[in-house]
């Protein structure tokens, strides 16, 4: 009751409280803000890296999967599994079709040979080829009138969706959008073609080098391929290196198809072949499952675990040398295979959360000063509460309630602050990326003059140092913003031309939001608990007699 | 009221006081007693033993005035008896209507000082962020987490306390805003707001001009006409003479005349 009364009237009658209560706000504030950032650009992140590989993905060594038609037909019949896709995985040498002249740029590039049509079932591939016409009448307002999809058809995405070209019917070739050097990014996260150079339409020469099942490296290989579309996933290291190519075309390259075997430790017959030992099995490295709707990745995972056993079982019971499945595959949800992307930004995040909470030492600290002075300060007050039968407990409780409503009203004021700037940061982002605007300075030169102005007539016709002290620094701070904001130029610090996002992350995230205030909250109560223990020890003769 | 009466002496077991007014109250048992107290201070090595052995014995409905020389141990003696302080570790008790206060634990004494005594101090000792109205109901405010009926109850008889003092148009106004005599007119009807037996008054006019102090005297006269027993300390002969009984506090103890 008097504990209510009275801290009430300590918070409200005083102006150093009110520093406690704004520094609890910004330190929330700058934790929510930070962390909530953070956490948008990681389900980015996530949300980019699964764009491509689907939820699980399984990867065998160079050997292969042999009769993974077999395996794919016993996925899909799984209840876990919505659809799967082979793929080959390998590394390669792109010859780009640029620059003009003989001598012409090789790009190194991660192949993946691909089964488009399935291929699309399982990842969002269908969504992430870039060069089509605007889907409706919505896309097409959104895009800059120099967007050269503006002027296509649907041929270009049909050919990036079949990975061929239909006017020759030739196998085709998709690049990550990075691949070639002739897409520029654009501030608004569109692409226009550079140096004259649009890739679909080119050739390229594609070298890779088929390794055999005993990891003998054989010659290289290439072969030709027109370009036929580009795709854009979000993580720039799968778009700067990424090339997709159709699985046959991958399989005969390296050496990965349905093949007759012959015996080399025989001897040749007479017209010199070796003995036909069957038919090798086609394989492929890697592939990608994509989990039914309502079922987790790890779910799926498990699943697909026990599909493998069974499946490798199989292949034993039939004795077939040529169609062995190797003896380890790694199955792994995309989180898991995510895991070198996520890592290091979600312990970035974890180190600024961290580095941020040392703040709040800082407030609890602030706290406890501040009200240790005011329980110096109230010394007298205390006798007189004990006087009229305050108990310890009491006058602990009158303190305690004080931080606590410092940290209560400081935290709610730091999410409100925090709010409103990460649900503005894209305006803000802008704001920061012009000029600044002359109204702006007009106005902090004008507040700087009046200032001036007040901390003369303070300092000279008054004679008083406090208020001329305190307007002289208003008058400096303003001065120094006035300058800063004639001297700033526009810089973008996320160019979203350079970056790989075109807004900002600008949802709060709620949890840790909540985590942040209480954060706070158990801080300032904290700091006001060491004042708070020495009032209730304030001997009541004492603080009556010199208090 | 007039003439002052002469106490037991120093035998406590006698107990009552012979006072003045209707005889009955002459073989009353004492409402608060102290009884042999001793209370020392310690400078370091140096012990200065202020209280040595006093005894008092104050009757119900009684109004004692205590007189004694500034730095006999007045202040002393009036916060053994308020249950601020206790005396040296078993050299004497202070008892309220017949039990021992100084015993009890934290708790016991903080009831004690909110229900059963009330405070006045010569500084008025006021909490400044509050109002005169907040001031005076402080007590009833004081003890247990709940207490909105006894909150509203303390305001009320606050109102009426502060009425018959003479301030019901300053209810609002800080305690910086009053003169001394006022305050200590908030003072006293804060010591009174949770209707306790006793007024323990410790130089309430030692800070105020002698008509002031006069005025602050007829206001404890009034209360105590209504039954209140009263305990004041004062170092001015002339104060003293509103009391029935005046006892001297000398060389650490209590005698009369
Ligand atoms: N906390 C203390 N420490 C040491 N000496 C004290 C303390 N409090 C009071 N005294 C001494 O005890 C004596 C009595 O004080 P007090 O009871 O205030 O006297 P009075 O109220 O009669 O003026 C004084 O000499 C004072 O200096
Ligand atoms: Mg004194």
């Amino acid at each position: 009751m008097y504990a209510a009364l009275l801290s009430n009237r300590y918070l409200t009658s005083r102006v150093i409280p009110l520093i406690a209560v704004g520094a609890v706000a910004l330190c929330v504030a700058l934790v929510i803000i930070v962390v909530s950032v953070m956490s948008g650009f990681l389900d980015m992140l996530k949300a980019s890296g699964r764009t491509l590989i689907g939820d699980v993905v399984v990867s065998s060594g160079i050997g292969g999967i042999p009769n993974y038609d077999e395996w794919l037909a016993d996925l899909r019949a799984l209840p876990e599994v919505e659809a799967a896709t082979p793929v080959i995985d390998t590394l390669g040498l792109l010859r780009m079709p640029y620059p003009s002249g003989p001598s012409k740029e090789i790009a190194p590039v991660q192949v993946w040979a691909i089964e488009p049509e399935s291929f699309a079932k399982v990842t969002a591939y269908g969504e992430k080829v870039w060069w089509r016409p605007p889907a409706d009448e919505a896309a097409r307002d959104a895009m800059l009138p120099d967007d050269p999809r503006l002027r296509m058809d649907a041929s270009i995405l049909r050919d990036g969706l079949t990975l061929s070209q239909g006017a020759t019917g030739k196998p085709g070739i998709v690049l990550g959008m990075h691949v070639s050097v002739g897409n520029a990014r654009q501030s608004d996260g569109s692409y226009r073609p550079r140096f004259g150079w649009f890739m679909p339409g080119e050739q390229v020469t594609l070298t890779v080098v088929p390794v055999s099942e005993t990891g003998k490296i054989s010659e290289p290989r290439d072969a030709t391929f027109p370009i036929v579309n580009e795709v854009f996933s979000g993580v720039y290291d799968v778009d700067k290196s990424r090339v997709f190519i159709p699985l046959a075309q991958g399989q005969e390259l390296l050496r990965l198809d349905a093949a007759p075997l012959y015996d080399t430790t025989a001897e040749p017959d007479a017209e010199g072949n070796l003995p036909l030992l069957g038919t090798a099995p086609a394989r492929v490295t890697k592939v990608l499952i994509r989990a039914k709707p309502g079922t987790s990745a790890l779910d799926a995972r498990d699943a697909i675990e026990a599909s493998w056993d069974a499946f490798v079982a199989k292949a034993a019971r039939r004795n077939d040398r040529l169609g062995r499945p190797p003896e380890r595959v790694s199955i792994l949800t995309w989180e898991q295979q995510l895991r070198d992307l996520i890592g290091p930004v979600e312990k970035e995040r974890e180190m600024m959360r961290i580095l941020f909470s040392i703040i709040y030492i800082v407030c609890a600290g602030l706290i406890l000063s501040i009200f240790w002075s005011i329980v110096i300060e109230k010394t007298r007050d205390i006798g007189i509460l004990r006087s009229v039968g305050a108990s310890r407990l009491g006058i602990l409780w009158i303190f305690l309630r004080y931080g606590l409503a410092i940290g209560v009203v400081g935290s709610l004021a730091g999410v409100g602050i925090a709010w409103v700037v990460v649900d503005n940061i894209n305006l803000i982002h802008e704001a920061i990326g012009r000029d600044a605007p002359r109204a702006a300075w007009i106005t902090t030169a004008a507040v700087a003059t009046l200032s001036l102005g007040l901390a003369l007539r303070a300092l000279i016709w008054r004679g008083r140092l406090l208020p001329g002290l305190l307007w002289t620094i208003a008058t400096i701070t303003c001065a120094i913003v006035t300058v800063a904001l004639i001297g700033h130029r526009g810089t973008l610090i996320w160019d979203p031309s350079v970056y790989y996002f075109s807004t900002i992350p600008s949802k709060v995230d709620w949890f840790n939001a909540a985590i942040t205030a209480i954060g706070g909250i158990v801080f300032s109560v904290i700091g006001a608990a060491i004042p708070a223990a020495k009032a209730a020890d304030v001997d009541p003769v004492e603080a009556l007699r010199y208090g | 009221m007039a003439d002052a009466a002469t106490s037991n002496g120093r035998d406590p077991s006698v107990g009552a006081a012979r006072i003045g007014g209707p005889p009955l109250a002459s073989t009353k048992p004492p409402i608060l007693a102290a009884r042999d107290v001793h209370r020392t201070y310690r400078f370091g090595q140096v012990e200065v033993p202020v209280l040595r052995g006093a005894s008092i014995s104050i009757a119900p409905g009684e109004w004692v005035a205590i007189l004694g020389q500034s730095g006999s141990g007045k202040s002393t003696l009036m916060h053994l008896l308020g249950g601020l302080d206790r005396p040296d570790a078993g050299r004497g008790t202070v008892e309220f209507e017949g039990a021992p206060v100084s015993l009890g634990a934290g708790r016991s004494l903080d009831r004690y000082r909110n229900r059963d005594v009330g405070f006045v101090f010569q500084f008025y000792h006021l909490l400044p962020e509050l109002t005169v109205l907040e001031n005076a109901c402080l007590p009833g405010l004081v003890g247990g987490f709940f207490g909105h009926a006894r909150a509203a109850a303390a305001r009320r008889r606050a109102q009426e306390l502060l009425e018959i003092a003479g301030l019901s148009h300053r209810l609002r106004h800080r305690p910086a805003e009053l003169s001394g005599g006022e305050r200590q007119r908030v003072a006293i009807a804060r010591a009174l707001v949770n209707g306790p037996r006793v007024l323990l008054a410790d130089e309430p006019t030692g800070n105020l001009d002698a008509t002031t102090g006069a005025s602050i005297l007829d206001l404890i006269a009034s209360q105590h006409a209504q039954g209140l027993t009263v305990a004041m300390v004062t170092h001015d002969a002339a104060v003293a003479a509103r009391a029935q009984r005046v006892v001297h506090l000398r060389d650490g103890q209590v005698v009369d005349g």
